[in-house]
């Protein structure tokens, strides 16, 4: 009967994703109240360095399929493929990333393996018994907690940053290579390379200050306002994702998991309702301030100071401010 | 080309939500649905790529008759066809196992949808539904060109600024991004003269379903609850001036 949990990492151009401790904390701690095992699977090509590099994570045992094929594999073969090393390790649950990569495999791991998976998630514990998943809803704004039933398996997709990793252990991991006939994995796609965005005029990731604008700034016309008190604050415009789509900052200024990830002294969240996809990007920001006129907006869920307020007084009076703090001094 | 889009109708403006009295449940007034915004975005392009290439586009959405709203503002938005699934779920295994089988009734080419819908947040029906299907599937695409080998070719992220070009072969199945192209108005008169087409429906009987694949399976809910936060946050008060002071400070003193 399945009982293990068993941790998917995610890996790119030879270095581990940091989602990866955070999985591997949950699991061991998992792992350590249920009294089952925690294995890890990694698949891939040349990952030499990689079990290495996994060790202290509290698994008792990695699994390596290592193929040419598994270079730039397809989300058919990668799900096709990570299904299979569940099928043999038979896990009573799969632990995932909810990065970019791990929401495309999630729902075609789980259809494959016939299990529900419950995505987004912010936490699984162990509560009166039973493997309790937290996820949002509605925009973020409600938590919703969901028990699985005794026995029942799962793919859980947790989100990156909402766990801390856990000091590394002294236990080692038994390394297992497992062989899986990728040539023969029936794919219709294929992946033809891989690219990065082009290097702006900005990097944001460098800044110590970053004001950052999102929808609640309604218009174009209007982002000047925050542009004014990034200079003002000697810091860098930012922006989340809605104003990158409809064009009124360039890419290289977005914040959240598919643009920068930033962890700037001071993080001005203006306007920003703080989907999970931007808070992701941003949530290691030493001091985050965050202004929006909805009290309910996720953003204050990891905001230091908060102004519940209109972005058009504040920031306006924030800007005076920080010019005439600077006259002074000059 | 034959495009489906698959849309979800979601609440729109909810102004008022509350945590319902077992404690497991969300109340709201909301009884407008609207287009998913994520789908919206699936709609534009497809709509784009009829425009380039030819062929049709039919949009197709679950739920109960309100659904149909959302139905008559993609056929204002240009789609050919609607179809409404009559079948309630937010269950993602039940959801895309109905959409599979609705889609098997269907011919396309390429299948369109968002990456997530606003009210569940869960980002799964769509490559879920393509695996049940056997179809080539790519998530957070944000460039499409059809190939002239009866294949796409797409761009999608991978987070951190990241990229994979991947060709699928059609038919295939894509979850857009947000902001693949700009989201156009619908003038009021199209969206008036929309509701004169027609919708057709699928009921459950005409999907060949049983009804054990319509039963969401294997857990409860427990409770539903505002998140907690992280740490505590200070909210400050005052006019602007002193709100803009205190911040003044609490900023320098972080720097």
């Amino acid at each position: 009967m399945a009982h293990d949990i068993l941790v998917l990492v995610e890996h790119a151009a030879g270095k581990i994703d940091s989602i990866t401790t955070q999985l591997l904390a949950v699991g061991s701690r998992l792992a350590e109240q249920l009294g089952v095992k925690l294995v890890g699977a990694v698949i891939g090509h040349g990952l030499e360095s990689v079990a290495p590099a996994l060790q202290g994570g509290g698994m008792d045992k990695l699994v390596l399929v290592d193929d040419p094929d598994l270079n730039l594999p397809s989300g058919e073969v990668q799900a096709t493929v990570m299904a299979e090393v569940a099928r043999q390790i038979d896990p009573r649950l799969v632990l995932i990333g909810y990065s970019l990569v791990g929401m495309e495999l999630t729902p075609a791991i789980a259809t494959k393996l016939g299990m529900n998976a419950w995505t987004n998630c912010v936490n699984v514990e162990l509560r009166d018994g039973a493997v309790t998943v937290t996820r949002p809803l509605f925009d973020s704004t409600m938590h919703a907690e969901i028990a699985l039933e005794e026995n029942e398996t799962a793919v859980i997709a947790l989100q990156k940053g909402s766990f801390a990793a856990r000091e590394s252990t002294a236990k080692q991991a038994t390394v297992e290579l497992l062989s899986v006939d990728v040539q023969n994995i029936p794919s219709r796609s294929k992946v033809l390379e891989i690219t990065e965005e082009p290097r702006g005029d900005v990097d944001i990731a460098k800044a110590e200050i970053i004001v950052s604008v999102g929808r609640g700034i309604g218009n174009e016309d209007k982002i000047h306002f925050t542009a004014e008190l990034a200079e003002a604050l000697d810091g860098v415009l930012a922006c989340s994702r809605p104003i990158v789509d409809v064009g009124w900052l360039p890419r290289e200024r977005q914040v959240g998991a598919s643009g920068k990830t930033v962890a700037p002294k001071v993080y001005v969240a203006c306007g920003i309702s703080g989907a999970i996809q931007h808070l992701t990007g941003m949530r290691d920001a030493k001091r985050i301030i965050a202004i929006n006129k909805d009290p309910n907006a996720p953003i204050f869920q990891v905001a230091h100071v908060g102004v519940v307020g209109d972005l058009f007084e504040i920031v306006p009076a924030l800007t005076k401010a920080a010019k005439e703090a600077k006259a002074r001094l000059d | 080309m034959n495009i489906v889009v698959c849309c979800k109708a979601v609440p729109g403006l909810v102004t008022d939500l509350k945590i319902g009295p077992d404690g497991r449940s969300l109340q709201y007034q909301g009884q407008l649905l609207a287009i998913n915004e994520c789908d919206e975005y699936a709609l534009e392009e497809a709509v784009t790529l009829k425009r380039a290439h030819g062929g049709q586009v039919t949009v197709i959405s679950m739920g109960g008759i309100k659904v149909q709203d959302v139905l008559y503002y993609a056929l204002a938005k240009g789609s050919d066809k609607a179809v409404r699934i009559d079948c309630e779920s937010q269950d993602p295994r039940v959801a895309s196992t109905v959409l599979a089988a609705a889609l098997k009734k269907l011919e396309f080419d390429l299948v369109l949808t968002g990456t997530q819908s606003r009210d569940t947040l869960g980002g799964q029906v769509g490559i879920a539904a393509a695996n049940l299907l056997g179809l080539p599937f790519s998530y957070a695409v944000v460039e499409v060109e059809l190939r002239d080998n009866n294949a796409v070719r797409v761009r999608k992220e991978l987070g951190g600024g990241r990229y994979a070009e991947v060709e699928l072969a059609l038919p295939a199945l894509l979850c857009v991004q947000t902001g693949i192209q700009p989201l156009t108005f619908v003038p009021p008169a199209r969206r008036i003269r929309a509701r004169q087409q027609p919708v057709s429906s699928f009921s459950v009987a005409d999907l060949d379903l049983r009804d054990e694949q319509l039963i969401a399976k294997g857990y409860r809910f427990v409770a539903v609850r505002p998140p907690e936060r992280a740490h505590h946050v200070e909210l400050l008060q005052g006019s602007p001036q002193e709100i803009a002071t205190a911040l003044l400070d609490k900023i320098r003193e972080s720097v």
